[in-house]
């Protein structure tokens, strides 16, 4: 059963990575640039994944963690070419003690993971302690979102305020800015490499332990496990993965700015992954990558109807697809082994099928 | 004084936009995310009656009351009633719902703000404090839709069938309450109480497509510190809220005073999760 759902898992996986592989030399430099966009994209969904899919905690408000792992990257980089006229109009002519630090560039890459980490945990640690419910998680998040998107714009004279920081080069590691099928390709390890970091986390036992919590929160106290403990690291995971997917966007997008990193950004997350189908991974990277290219294709040319349809594909979904796309599509193609199994007198216990699903 | 006086008007805005959204989620234990649309909506309904037909500004009222009601109704019966039990299905549905929402009202309204001048423009002054007449009316409107909706809830048959199934939805049934029509008539009455708050909102801030967003979080947060489903919670809620976050504007500013009620709130869930007032179950 097992390699049966791998089978299929590792297929579509498959055809996905060739064809994002072979995309730079199929595509404009324009469609590369919004495909390894895309790319970051799932990386970010991969991350909302671990919490709401294996753990069950819907965050509405990601974009949070995304924004400042972004953010720290932008700022370095606006820093280093002197400082910025957003700073100077504020009669700030000189930079501030404590942003020098980010005038290193692994310093800011680094902080731009663990910041948001630390975030995710404190907050973690305040809301699973005291056993509130998920959906006061939700809320809690989204008041955050609104609150961090707020503080942005209002700290212009550190964030740029309302307009963001622009002009980023594309990640000049040794001074040159890299070409941009050459960052693709980084970013396309980045993601494959934190899709099998997530595939890994995920099928260990501390995995099983956190879908776990998520099925039944008091048998597995019982157990004599703590679930707080449980979801404030895989919280914290996440935090750092959208931080990373955050620094990532900066290069490819060449600016951030508070729209990146607020409710309608958070929301957008979610919906892919609704789509998608949320606790299978491969769920993920399949809702962020359609979502997006119909998202591209439709909103520029008829923004109107693209807002209604996605209002509706949400409702639908929800309503009829409650597993999304590829839920829907792993359940089916159980269903459709177990019938043949039961054909040929092979059925297997149903403990081990659910297990699978 | 003049801080406290603009905190209490604050904390009468707290108190209509969080009714409805409090009683919804009180007894069918729905996140509604189109509550800010419902409050939208009751604003441009008043903006039709009110500043484009010049009819009295209790009718705009009254309207925004009635097509929120019959939007949430619609809401209830097509979509929520299938997803009974799963709060976060729930929650992901009704945004949908705000966005399909929000988009039509963009195309027949246009993108841009709408302006609806206050029907009492005057101000009270005492002493030192100025209260506009239509501050000093939001105060008094929320006490009296607490108080009305405190009445519909202990004495009226809607009201007790209502705080039956909020207590146990099983044992309701058992007694052959029809738990479904109530679900339906909560949610309807949520909404319209959403209408009347965009209507009441209107003349104080620009209407427009997207105004709903900022007061789904603020209703959310009250509903969260007062505790759910409890409408003393949601008053206290507010008061401590709208006080605290006017007395902290002076000293650090509005973003400062959001983030450290934000900060408030959670340590209060920390330590109180249940929020302020706790309803009793059984």
């Amino acid at each position: 059963m097992q390699t049966k759902r791998l089978g299929i898992e590792g297929s579509i996986g498959g055809l996905i990575l060739v064809f994002l592989a072979a995309f730079p030399f199929l595509a404009s430099d324009f469609r590369v640039e919004l495909m390894g966009k895309f790319i970051v994209f799932i990386i970010f969904a991969l991350a909302l994944d671990l919490v709401w899919g294996y753990t069950g905690l819907l965050s509405l408000g990601h974009a949070v963690f995304f924004g400042l792992g972004g953010y720290m990257l932008a700022l370095s980089y606006v820093l280093q070419q002197g400082v910025p006229t957003f700073m100077t109009r504020f009669g700030i002519n000189e930079i501030p003690v404590f942003l020098k630090p980010l005038l290193s560039t692994p310093v800011a890459f680094l902080l731009g993971m663990l910041l948001p980490a630390l975030l995710a945990a404190i907050i973690g640690f305040f809301i699973f302690r005291s056993s509130v419910s998920g959906v006061y998680f939700s809320i809690i998040t989204l008041a955050l979102a609104q609150l961090f998107e707020l503080l942005v714009i209002n700290l212009q004279a550190y964030t740029g305020g309302f307009n963001g920081l622009m002009g980023l080069p594309r990640f000049p590691v040794f001074g040159e800015p890299l070409e941009l099928t050459t960052y693709y390709y980084l970013v396309l390890i980045v993601a494959v490499g934190v899709y099998l970091l997530t595939r890994w986390l995920t099928g260990s036992h501390f995995g099983k332990t956190v879908k776990a919590v998520r099925e039944n929160e008091n048998r597995i106290r019982f157990f004599s496990y703590n679930p707080a403990s449980y979801k404030i690291f895989i919280f914290t995971i996440s935090g750092f993965l959208s931080g990373l997917a955050g620094m990532l966007y900066v290069p490819i997008n060449g600016f951030i700015s508070p729209q990146d990193i607020g409710i309608g950004m958070s929301t957008l997350l979610v919906v892919w992954l609704a789509i998608g189908g949320r606790g299978t991974l491969m769920g993920a990277v399949i809702g962020a990558l359609i979502l997006n290219w119909l998202s591209d294709l439709l909103s520029e040319q008829y923004p109107e109807i693209w807002q209604l349809l996605i209002g509706s594909i949400i409702v639908l979904i929800v309503l009829f697809l409650p597993d999304g796309i590829y839920g829907s599509l792993l359940k089916w193609w159980n269903g459709r082994v177990l019938s043949k199994q039961q054909n040929q007198g092979t059925v297997p216990q149903m403990g081990n099928l659910e297990a699978g699903s | 004084m003049q801080q406290i006086a603009d905190g209490a008007s604050v904390a009468g805005i707290l108190v209509i936009v969080a009714l409805g959204l409090s009683i919804i989620f009180g007894v069918m234990k729905v996140i509604n995310m189109a509550h800010g649309e419902l409050i939208m909506i009751g604003a441009y309904t008043t903006y039709v009656v009110y500043t484009l037909n010049d009819l009295p500004f209790y009718v705009g009222m009254l309207a925004a009351f009635v097509v929120a009601a019959i939007v949430g109704f619609l809401m209830e019966t097509l979509v929520i009633k299938r997803l009974y039990g799963r709060p976060l299905e729930t929650l992901l549905a009704t945004w949908g719902i705000s966005i399909i929402l929000q988009q039509v009202i963009r195309m027949i309204f246009g993108p841009d703000g709408k302006t609806v001048i206050s029907p009492l423009a005057d101000k009270l002054e005492i002493g030192q404090i100025v209260i506009p007449h239509f501050r000093l009316f939001i105060i008094l409107f929320a006490i009296g839709l607490l108080i009305a909706t405190t009445f519909i809830l202990f004495k009226t048959k809607f009201g007790t069938q209502f705080r039956t199934v909020a207590q146990n939805r099983e044992m309701s049934e058992c007694l052959g309450i029809n738990t479904s029509r109530i679900d339906t008539y909560t949610f309807a009455f949520g909404a319209g109480l959403a209408g009347v708050a965009g209507a009441v909102l209107a003349p104080l801030k620009t209407v427009s497509p997207t105004m709903g967003l900022s007061y789904l979080v603020d209703a959310f947060m009250t509903v969260v510190l007062g505790g759910v489903g409890s409408l003393a919670g949601t008053a206290l809620g507010s008061g401590v809220i709208g006080e605290t976050s006017q007395l902290l504007t002076t000293i650090s500013g509005e973003t400062g005073a959001k983030i450290l009620v934000f900060l408030l709130i959670i340590l209060v869930i920390r330590f109180k999760p249940e929020g302020l007032f706790r309803m009793e179950r059984r």
